[in-house]
């Protein structure tokens, strides 16, 4: 009997569908419907690239409670012991003691031990890419089970900061295979929440760890982290009640969610600082007069209201409130001297040589104007941003353009100085940051900024390990960049996270973490 | 047959190669590297060239190239520098979930293609046609991302009749199949109504008319069965826009499929993944198109391989 072509066709058509929709074998359930009352699902934007905290370039909520760490902030910001009891400098600070808690135990089962702590250092140093937060570590002795000796081979006084961070974290290498590999399937820390299953691109489940050294009787079953990159899809399953808590709330939307009388947003203070920057190597950024006169420019007011909507603190100084080292008295000069004056600026501009104006309004010197291209991200609120500071330095006759550029593109280019003018943030709880990310022979990254004395005040704040003498040494390099104004400090974001059927829930001030320990959903 | 099918496996490997080296250049020639966005703002010259080394990106780029295709024909796409997971692993992860996008997709835009084509054919220059042209073209201009989300407010916000996001088996495909379809019904309607007005013309349709056959069997078992060929190449060819609309759609619902795969990887310039889905993408995309040159000689026997 001949087969009529079509009939094939369809005939194809049917046995593909039956083919794929038998196919759903070893794929996730990641619909909305919540598995139990008790379970908490948190919408985030992405996903981390890897758990392994040795690995992973994308620290966030969705990994860090994997991991406990040696000490940690208060909410006052001032360091406390966590997974030690205490730590005994020895002589001149090279080396420190370190006394561990006996009750705390990795997800595997195995004790958090000195050996343990070891090994995991040692994993950090010789492979990870940022084991340049240890410092240079000469040696790790055991001294007991719960005792051990870290060794520098200078002074490192960031140290205790850096170990706030899970950067630092103590992750068991019991779990690793042969080639030291393979955690990002079969994670082990000491965090409050143990990794119970990986949904690759989807989600990661985790459950509250019951042998967690604090005791406490956990508030909640299970935590599933949903990741979910757009922006409306997101919104639309929290309101929806499919996701509790959502982090990252986009500023458009928050007043829409406070109308609603279930929903509490909570505001925390960021600690990534946004700043405009500039490559200082370039001729056009020589003279400190026009330096001063871009800060003078810059109305951040503004900036928040009009991009932000209004969630974001005015930062002047070079350090924000949340980070080791920040200083009032710093913060009370620069804003003094740089609350915005277009009339200032522009005498300053005058001063510097740039004083007649083309056509267009904007300011010549030697027959040149000023024009620089601005480099900004995908962000749209960032691109936003930058049209505003656009506005407020064309007040002053400065051209700019707009350049958006990929975030891989930024980091890789603006340490080779391939740009002129950049829009970006940095984000690190120690001072340290100012030294290794913006200064410094060797490692100068986005501003490419030489002064031998700032850096030589910062260099001494890495090994000063007495930590008021720290501050004092902080703060001389805080007033030097003031009046240098390598850079403009614009502002910190609010992180803001809307949560819905709480009956505890806390974020940590400072490093903005969920404290999954006193978490507790409504019955 | 023997001899067709012998050029043809020699120009899909060689399709394949040439999409390998094109792809390889490209992923190094375009700004921001691996390294960079591994060690981040910490990142000092010392840990970039270790790691670099580590990595193997300190090689010469012609024997990068040649120990990836080594490793490549073994099936070895390599391990992620980011994630730590096998390429091959990261594909067969997700692989499911976008071809059952891909396929469902491909189902309801080909039937839904196939009767509007029809219909606006048949009822030439009615209101019926326009209309049916009008909601082609919908289905084309329209963005997906556009689409997507008025499917999700009706149906899934406003309706609750699907899921907002995630994948949770064929329920939770309806939508974004639905979404990543309709552009390819509207191709298929404007290819299928202008290849019916084509056939409905000749001879042998006028003939069937005046021995009496009914309208259905002269649509669909005399004029469609002819006038179906250009749009089963269509249906080929649209798999390469498919997989290109998966990364909109599989990003909107937040399905985990290789579109949003290639989105993060690329974005975090993690060259092994990048590759090695370009390179899985493309030889699908051959494959896809290979097998429907091979249905044409089952829905028209005239065509012949030699």
């Amino acid at each position: 009997m001949k087969r009529k072509p079509y009939v094939v066709f369809i005939m194809s058509l049917i046995l593909a569908l039956i083919v794929s929709a038998c196919d759903n074998a070893g794929n996730s359930d990641s619909s909305s419907k919540k598995g139990n009352d008790r379970e908490i699902v948190v919408g985030l934007v992405s996903e981390p690239d890897s758990v392994d905290i040795h690995r992973t370039s994308s620290t966030g909520e969705a990994n860090i409670p994997l991991y406990d760490t040696l000490l940690k902030l208060d909410n006052d910001g001032n360091i406390v012991p966590n997974l030690i009891t205490d730590y005994e400098l020895i002589g001149d600070g090279k080396e420190v003691i370190f006394n561990l808690k006996e009750d705390a135990v990795f997800h595997s089962g195995k004790p958090v031990n000195a050996e343990a702590i070891k090994l995991s250092f040692e994993r950090l140093i010789s492979s990870s890419p940022f084991s340049t937060n240890a410092g240079e570590v000469e040696s790790i002795e055991v001294l007991s089970e719960y005792s051990f000796k870290i060794k520098w081979k200078d002074q490192f006084a960031p140290f205790f900061i850096n170990a706030t961070t899970p950067f630092l974290a103590p992750l068991d290498v019991s779990v690793l295979d042969a080639k030291g590999e393979g955690f990002e399937k079969n994670p082990s820390g000491s965090g409050p929440l143990k990794l119970v299953k990986i949904n690759r691109g989807d989600s990661l489940v985790y459950e509250p760890y019951k042998d967690f050294w604090d005791g406490q009787e956990p508030g909640f079953d299970s935590v599933k982290f949903r990741f979910i990159p757009d922006e409306e899809t997101r919104i639309l399953e929290f309101k929806k009640g499919n996701v509790d808590v959502l982090l990252d709330v986009p500023y458009q939307y928050i007043e829409d969610l406070e109308k609603d009388s279930e929903v509490t947003i909570k505001r925390v203070q960021s600690d990534t600082l946004s700043y405009l920057g500039w490559n200082n190597k370039l001729p056009i950024f020589q003279d400190v007069k026009v330096r001063q006169a871009i800060a003078l420019a810059i109305d951040r007011d503004s900036i928040i209201d009009n991009t932000l909507k209004g969630e974001a603190q005015a930062v002047f100084g070079p350090l924000p409130k949340t980070v080791f080292g920040y200083s009032e008295k710093i913060e009370t000069m620069a804003r003094e001297k740089y609350t915005r004056n277009t009339e200032a600026a522009k005498k300053l501009l005058s001063e510097a040589g740039w004083s007649e104006t083309n056509k267009d309004g904007v300011v010549m010197k030697d027959g040149e104007e000023f024009s620089v291209d601005l480099w900004v991200d995908d962000d749209p609120a960032n691109q936003r941003a930058a049209q505003v500071i656009q506005n407020q330095l064309m007040e002053i006759g400065l051209k700019i353009t707009i350049s958006v550029k990929e975030s891989a593109t930024i980091i890789e280019q603006t340490p080779k100085g391939a740009h002129e003018m950049l829009l970006w943030s940095f984000g690190w709880p120690d001072a340290d940051v100012l030294n290794f990310l913006l200064f410094g022979k060797d490692k100068s990254k986005r501003l490419h900024y030489e002064n031998e004395k700032i850096y030589s005040l910062l260099e001494k704040g890495a090994i000063e390990m007495d930590q008021e003498a720290r501050l004092m040494l902080y703060e001389k390099a805080q007033e030097m960049l003031v009046e240098e104004s390598p850079f403009v400090p614009l502002y910190v974001k609010e992180n803001v996270t809307a949560i819905r059927n709480f009956d505890s829930f806390e974020i940590h001030p400072i490093n903005n973490s969920i404290e999954w320990t006193s978490v507790k959903v409504s019955e | 047959m023997s001899s067709y099918l012998f050029k043809r496996f020699t120009t899909m490997i060689i399709t394949i190669v040439g999409v390998s080296v094109l792809v390889f250049m490209i992923i190094h020639l375009i700004p921001g590297n691996p390294v960079s966005h591994i060690l981040g703002d910490y990142a000092t010259e010392e840990s970039i060239k270790e790691l670099e080394m580590r990595l193997g990106l300190d090689r010469p780029i012609l024997v990068q190239y040649f120990s990836y295709m080594f490793h490549a024909i073994q099936g070895d796409l390599g391990t992620s520098f980011i994630t730590g997971y096998t390429v091959v692993e990261e594909i067969l992860n997700r692989i499911p979930i976008t071809a059952q996008l891909a396929l469902y997709s491909i189902i309801f835009g080909s039937i839904i293609g196939i009767l509007i084509g029809v219909i606006a054919a048949v009822k030439k220059n009615t209101i019926l046609d326009q209309l049916a042209m009008l909601l082609a073209l919908v289905g084309i201009s329209a963005p997906g991302f556009w689409i997507a989300l008025f499917l999700i407010l009706l149906f899934s916000y406003q309706l609750s009749i699907f899921p907002i996001s995630g994948y949770s088996g064929f329920y939770s495909l309806i939508l974004p199949s639905i979404t990543l379809g309709l552009g390819t019904a509207g191709s298929i309607a404007r290819m299928t109504r202008s290849s019916m007005l084509d056939v409905i013309k000749q001879d042998y349709i006028r003939t069937a008319k005046a021995k009496g056959a009914g309208l259905f069997r002269l649509v669909f078992m005399h004029s469609l069965q002819n006038a179906i060929i250009p749009v089963v190449t269509l249906i080929g060819m649209q798999f390469g826009y498919l997989m290109a609309g998966a990364v909109v759609t599989e990003t909107v619902f937040a399905l985990p499929g290789l579109g949003s795969l290639i989105v993060s990887a690329i974005s975090t310039r993690d060259i092994p993944t990048v590759q090695g889905l370009l390179l899985f993408m493309a030889a699908m995309i051959i494959i896809v198109n290979f097998v429907v040159d091979l249905l044409y000689t089952k829905l028209d026997p005239r065509i012949q391989y030699e």
